[in-house]
């Protein structure tokens, strides 16, 4: 392999070892979740190892997001990495994550910026990205994702690499629908030209249904946390996420893991045996969880009973594709990918995308408090807070506003992140 | 600011840009005349000419804190939307009859969330503008443009039609021809107007009718032939970034010994460098076109990352620009990161740079006057022209 590509894929090749190390524990030490465990961390290796073998073999390799229909990415055997992943790659912060924070205080990007988004950068400028042969950035749902892509674009690593991206506009009728499905149909354009594949209607359709069934399982095992006490931590709510919006979205073997997902939580509350004992404060976490969280959520499980219920990734109801023919596909398609995934789903938009879902979940979840821990960057979250507030008030269910950086520890640390969440249960009564 | 430049025209367009209510809009008002607010330099004002009403670029000139707002937004959030909310919840900008807020970025598409809610405004829409510039994205926004039109005609009784369509094009084409006149005088050595004033200029363009701003334009550009021009400055400067309605920080950056000389800002070249097609086929087409594709973009707009830097060259070329600021209000992070690649290519470009972060109201001025003098002292004696 040139030394070069070897270089940028020496996180990727971390990564493996890491999650190696991980699979093997887990099938060495079963548990009574490890069967749950076991196909997140294979997955996480498949779409690593893909990786690696499209750089090794010269195979079209595209970096992307969730949100740019991953169906058709899949449907066209597209191999595609999550361009800013690397700091939370499977859920767990990065080993190299104070270093890369020092690297990203250098650049020339100012500080109050997405600290993730900077890492995006920082990773293209250190030399630890892999090299794709297409960037499918995304354009929603803040301004820093525009100037992320837009810096990769002209960055001179990556300034000849052929891009294209879906624009999503801001409203979400039917018309805004219709407009996204056509850049779609755009994109599949371009991804036909760069890989000189056609997308075949009757492939896509069949990865359309997979996800078709595994939103829908999702949906099913979501009505399963409604219970109390709720039978699953928070790590696998998050997870379900994983399985559907990643590469390979659609992968059949993924719907058995949602079905076990089910039975689990079934047996669980027929035994009344949940994950998180002595649960006495249901939350709705409302953001993003920290690459830190599990240095935070074990505490306020054991130290004030809490169980996080929901969080944004966990709460996504997906819209169901209508299969039945090529037009209804992408504009399903549309719909799913402009309306429905997380952060999307909250951010683009009016402000009443937050507040309608937070009434929702409280409503829904027997939700206790909500407590949007704040991140730095996200700039239309912290313009919405007085109105998260307000609607918290109208429902009768304590609120939390805390303010830190998701993807940096120094920012509000987590002494201080306990503090304020003592205080907060504390003062509500909670727990 | 102090009018330097002896035009009875000027010390009318000053005073507009350094109030919100100005003459011209108390004028207007108190003929039945009603006034429709609009954020960003992409919002077409063309429509609004046509409909009969007087933009109003919002502004919130005078604003000194923003006790009000904050209870609305954070203080993470960009100043600028902080101030105007501030505003109006203040009651100073109780003059308008119906806001316009396009998606233009994270902090301003909130404050549509919080006026309809604070605001007893009888017309506040959200226009969803494209992140592309593209054909398709023309063609939506000309759909947005349409729809607008259809949703005004309907509140405010009056109709929009294409013919009213082309004239406001041309009136606001005239605007934008005279204001590249006054721009053409600064690409002199001794410019007769400098930058503070050439600021003041623009946003008063932006704050009256311009059946009275075009007169008025063309009696300062008559005034200035006779106007002595800067001979005693150190370097031709030119300013880039956003938002930018204060002319006291240019007059602060001047004061150090700069003559700005041209720049790339939303309320100076970049709303003016453009005309709209006047033979279009299509009025509102021709809108869309402009406002999407065709005047000078902000990083907004993603993928014309070139056609920017091509512009700001050509800039730096034709004004003879010895050194260029980036100024940045903070937790904008569209200008964030085109920060990273601008300093990039600059330093390809051997291009002086001074990168400033502000707030929305002028503050830190001892700390500018360092940094300009600073960098003044980099530059220091230019061959002025030299660089691009």
């Amino acid at each position: 392999m040139d030394p070069k590509d070897e270089k940028r894929l020496e996180r990727v090749f971390e990564e493996i070892a890491t999650y190696e190390a991980i699979v093997q524990m887990l099938e060495d030490n079963p548990t009574d979740l490890s069967h749950l465990h076991l196909p997140l961390a294979k997955n996480v290796l498949l779409q690593h190892r893909e990786t690696v073998e499209c750089v090794e073999k010269g195979k079209p390799l595209a970096a992307s997001y969730f949100t740019n229909a991953p169906e058709i990415f899949t449907a066209m055997d597209i191999h595609w990495f999550h361009l800013i992943a690397q700091s939370f790659g499977g859920g767990m912060e990065n080993p190299h994550m104070m270093e890369d924070l020092e690297g990203v205080d250098k650049l020339a990007v100012a500080s109050d910026v997405c600290t993730l988004l900077r890492l995006g950068l920082y990773y293209l400028d250190a030399g630890v990205l892999p090299r794709p042969t297409m960037i499918i950035p995304l354009l929603e749902p803040c301004d820093g994702v525009i100037g992320l892509h837009e810096t990769l674009r002209r960055h001179k690593e990556w300034r000849d690499i052929p891009t294209f991206t879906p624009d999503p506009p801001y409203h979400s009728d039917e018309r805004s629908i219709a407009y996204y499905a056509d850049e779609l149909r755009r994109l599949v354009a371009f991804l036909e030209e760069q890989t000189g594949r056609k997308l075949d209607i009757d492939r896509l359709r069949e990865v359309a249904e997979e996800t078709n069934k595994q939103y829908a399982l999702w949906a099913e095992y979501n009505e399963l946390r409604r219970s109390v006490p709720c039978p699953h931590n928070h790590v696998l709510a998050m997870a379900c996420f994983a399985l559907v919006q990643t590469a390979g979205a659609g992968n059949p073997e993924h719907t058995l893991w949602y079905q076990a997902m089910i039975d689990d939580a079934e047996k669980r509350i027929e035994e009344n045996n949940p994950e998180v004992p002595g649960q006495k404060i249901r939350m709705l976490w409302y953001d993003v969880q920290p690459i830190w969280f599990n240095d935070l959520a074990p505490w306020m499980e054991q130290e004030w009973g809490v169980s996080v219920i929901l969080c944004m990734f966990s709460y996504a109801p997906y819209t169901m594709v209508d299969t039945s023919s090529e037009e209804t596909l992408f504009q399903g398609l549309a719909k799913r990918n402009l309306l429905d995934p997380p952060m999307v789903r909250q951010a683009r938009g009016v402000a009443d995308n937050f507040l309608s879902d937070i009434e929702r979940i409280v409503t829904d979840y027997k939700i206790d408090c909500v407590v949007v821990p704040g991140h730095m960057g996200h700039k239309d979250g912290s313009a919405s807070i007085s109105l998260m507030r307000e609607k918290c008030r109208e429902i009768d269910v304590p609120f939390l506003y805390i303010g830190c950086d998701q993807f940096d520890r120094r920012y509000t640390t987590i002494d201080e992140m306990k503090d304020r969440l003592s205080q907060f249960f504390s003062t509500m009564e909670l727990g | 600011m102090v009018a330097r430049i002896e035009s009875k025209a000027f010390q009318e367009l000053s005073k507009a840009a350094g109030t919100l209510m100005n003459p011209a809009i108390q004028g207007w008002k108190e003929q039945g005349g009603r006034v429709l607010g609009y954020f960003c330099s992409s919002m077409s004002e063309e429509i609004m000419t046509a409909a009969g009403l007087l933009p109003f670029r919002m502004r919130a000139t005078g604003s000194a804190d923003t006790e009000l707002s904050d209870a609305c937004l954070s203080s993470i959030n960009c100043s600028f939307p902080r101030h105007c909310l501030n505003e109006a919840l203040a009651g100073k900008l109780d003059f308008l009859d119906g806001l316009i807020v396009p998606n233009s970025c994270d902090n301003v598409r909130r404050i549509y969330d919080h006026w309809i809610r604070q605001m007893k405004t009888p017309f506040v829409e959200m226009v969803s503008l494209p992140r592309k510039a593209g054909e398709a994205q023309v063609v939506w926004f000309r759909d947005e443009l349409t729809k607008l039109k259809g949703r005004m005609e309907e509140h405010f009784g009056v109709e929009i039609t294409d013919e009213r369509l082309r004239e406001a094009i041309r009136l606001h084409n005239e605007t934008r021809r005279l204001q590249r006149r006054l721009y053409d005088l600064r690409k002199s050595m001794n410019p007769p107007i400098n930058g503070a004033e050439t600021l003041a200029v623009t946003v008063a363009g932006t704050a009256m009718p311009k059946a009275r701003y075009n007169p008025l334009l063309s009696q300062l550009l008559d005034d200035l032939s006779e106007t002595e021009g800067h001979t005693n400055y150190q370097a031709r400067l030119m300013v880039v970034g956003g938002e930018l309605d204060n002319p006291a920080y240019i007059e602060v950056i001047e004061d150090q010994g700069g003559l700005v000389v041209t720049d790339s800002l939303c309320f100076g070249s970049r709303m003016l460098w453009e005309d709209v097609d006047e033979g279009a086929d299509d009025p509102m087409t021709a809108l869309a076109r402009f406002y999407v594709a065709e005047r000078p973009s902000c990083p907004r707009v993603y993928g014309k990352y070139e056609e920017r830097a091509a512009f700001v060259r050509k800039m730096i070329r034709d004004f003879k620009v010895d050194g260029v600021i980036l100024e940045r209000l903070a937790f904008c992070d569209l200008w964030g990161f085109e920060q990273f690649t601008i300093k990039n290519d600059f330093r390809d470009w051997d291009i002086p740079l001074l990168m400033l972060d502000r707030e929305y109201t002028l503050s830190g001025v001892g700390q500018l006057k360092t940094r300009v003098q600073a960098f003044l002292e980099t530059i220091g004696e230019a061959d002025h022209g030299s660089k691009g």
